[in-house]
């Protein structure tokens, strides 16, 4: 039997895997390394983040969300982001990484990749700071400050990703970014050739150039537009792909190139009253449809976790039962 | 290229910058204010269609619906009557549960830019405060309820309820979002259904001129 890596990497590569790669299961993501979370903590609480965002977490809510009313926003007007945006430091004590490094020293690597995490991401972080309306007006009315905006978002990235593999020596990124809705691409691939990929193109060359083998990205959307710019800046693993994208066609013009992970809409299984059947259905479609090269059976969540409690778990073993069955 | 031409042309590539002055050009040239406007609804018309067949994308429609934006309100003291809208009142809010505001937003910028006036009730909207912002406003025509989480569809089917055993008449109910479904709209009593925002300007203008 292969271990879990060799096993994602005979996936990935086109050659024999025994089994689905199960979800996650290849990836020992290292939380505990020190970084400026964009999230509130947990239901009922709300944060201002080193950036200046606030991120704000409804008791009642699945989830927390920077917020942008006029007290809020962060980044009120793109032509001052030099005034109004300071990234935090990237440097944490010994102390503070200590947890990540213990950590990652645990991992057997022959079974899985010590992955390092990093969100939000590039284009992500634009809208956190001035809003999703006023990010996508600025690409157009102020680009040359949209882009020295995301230098410097690519500068603190580096720097960050630096410090990382300085502690825990990372074989994986997990690296956030959402580019779309469940439709389609936020913006289209000539703007984002323009402001994005070449963005992404440093940033993963980086972490490549530092030991990383395996860039994971996520996207819960649609964006299979997006999927030569995604091979291009070297992305070898796409989780979330959602099934608006076609996963059976993307998977027929592009494996080889890249792989895709997904497939199973967390929004159809995951939500108060999931059950296990709804679960088989979206698996075993997925798991049929996409084959067992160039493919991750996955919900699209963008961790190894589900909004409702078991959705994951029970994701995971219907998973391993079509191993069984199909392998 | 006409004057009212420009400003159509002007709208649809999102300039801004230069729709108010082209709007004034257009005024100044003897034309007919509501025929302007009609001009820039019909670009903004033409803008949800690239949108929803893929051919644009989110900002191309938000910059278009700003240089609209900019040229309504310098063509606004030249129209007849109160200015408001021939098309009606549009209430729109993300139903109950529910903090998503970016595809609600975009609808609405879309469902103005197709003539109506908006009353935005913002996100986490209780099913009772539609149906009070129905009572509130004047000339109410549609209320578009939006939600993105399978978890808050139940309150989406409350909303619509509500409104409906509200008594009240002389609207219709359009829902949209991720998971919505035309079968689930269906089912829970709306009288359309939108999958993106140019199809829901174009639906709630043959919902309301019906």
């Amino acid at each position: 039997m292969l271990t879990k890596r060799q096993n994602l990497m005979e996936t990935i590569k086109g050659g024999n895997p025994d089994r689905f790669v199960n979800q996650y299961e290849f990836m020992d993501i290292i939380l505990e390394a020190p970084m400026d979370l964009p999230l509130a903590p947990g239901p009922g609480t709300r944060v201002k983040n080193k950036w200046g965002i606030t991120f704000d977490w409804p008791a009642d809510q699945i989830g927390s969300f920077p917020m942008h009313d006029e007290e809020h926003k962060a980044l009120k007007d793109i032509l001052n982001w030099k005034e109004s945006v300071k990234a935090p430091t990237v440097f944490y004590t010994d102390e503070e990484w200590a947890a990540a490094e213990a950590h990652a020293n645990s991992v057997d690597r022959n079974d899985k990749f010590v992955t390092a995490f990093c969100a939000p991401g590039i284009f992500e972080m634009t809208h956190h700071l001035m809003s999703m309306e006023d990010a996508l007006m600025a690409l157009y009315e102020e680009p040359e400050a949209m882009k020295e905006l995301i230098d410097y978002i690519v500068e603190y990235e580096l720097a960050y990703a630096a410090e990382v593999v300085k502690h825990i020596h990372p074989d994986a990124l997990f690296h956030h970014d959402d580019w779309g809705s469940q439709r389609s691409s936020f913006i289209s691939p000539a703007m984002f050739d323009e402001f994005i990929l070449p963005a992404y193109k440093k940033v993963y060359g980086y972490w490549k150039a530092n030991g990383v083998e395996l860039i994971v990205h996520h996207s819960d959307s649609y964006a299979a537009n997006l999927v030569p710019e995604m091979i291009e800046m070297g992305i070898d693993i796409w989780q979330g792909v959602m099934t608006t994208n076609n996963v059976p066609e993307l998977i027929k013009q592009y494996g080889g190139k890249i792989t895709f992970m997904g497939d199973i809409d967390s929004g159809r299984v995951d939500f108060p009253g999931w059950t296990r059947e709804r679960i088989y259905e979206d698996t075993k479609k997925a798991c049929e449809e996409c084959g067992k090269l160039y493919f991750i059976p996955c919900l699209s969540q963008g961790l190894n976790i589900s909004s409702f409690p078991g959705v994951y778990e029970a994701t995971s073993e219907i998973i391993d039962e079509l191993s069984k069955e199909m392998f | 290229m006409t004057k009212i031409e420009e400003v159509k042309a002007k709208v649809e590539a999102g300039k801004s910058k230069l729709v108010p002055g082209l709007v004034l050009e257009a005024l100044d040239a003897g034309n007919n204010p509501q025929d302007i406007l009609d001009a820039m609804i019909e670009s903004m018309g033409v803008v949800g269609e690239k949108f929803s067949s893929g051919e644009i994308f989110v900002p191309e429609m938000l910059i278009a619906a700003k240089a609209m934006s900019k040229g309504v309100d310098v063509l606004k003291p030249h129209l007849a009557g109160d200015g408001s809208s021939k098309l009606g009142t549009c209430v729109i809010g993300t139903v109950a549960g529910d903090l998503h505001d970016i595809g609600k937003n975009l609808v609405s910028l879309m469902i103005e830019s197709a003539g109506f006036d908006m009353v935005d009730l913002g996100v986490d909207v209780p099913a009772d405060t539609f149906v009070q912002a129905i009572k509130d406003n004047d000339n109410v025509k549609i209320v578009a309820c939006s939600g993105l989480l399978t978890s808050t569809m139940p309150a989406m089917k409350e909303a619509v309820a509500a409104i409906k055993a509200s008594g009240l008449t002389g609207f219709k109910v359009i829902v949209g979002g991720a998971p919505v479904t035309p079968e689930y709209a269906a089912e829970i009593g709306a009288d359309g259904f939108a999958p993106d925002a140019g199809t829901a300007a174009v639906e709630a203008k043959e919902l309301a001129t019906a």
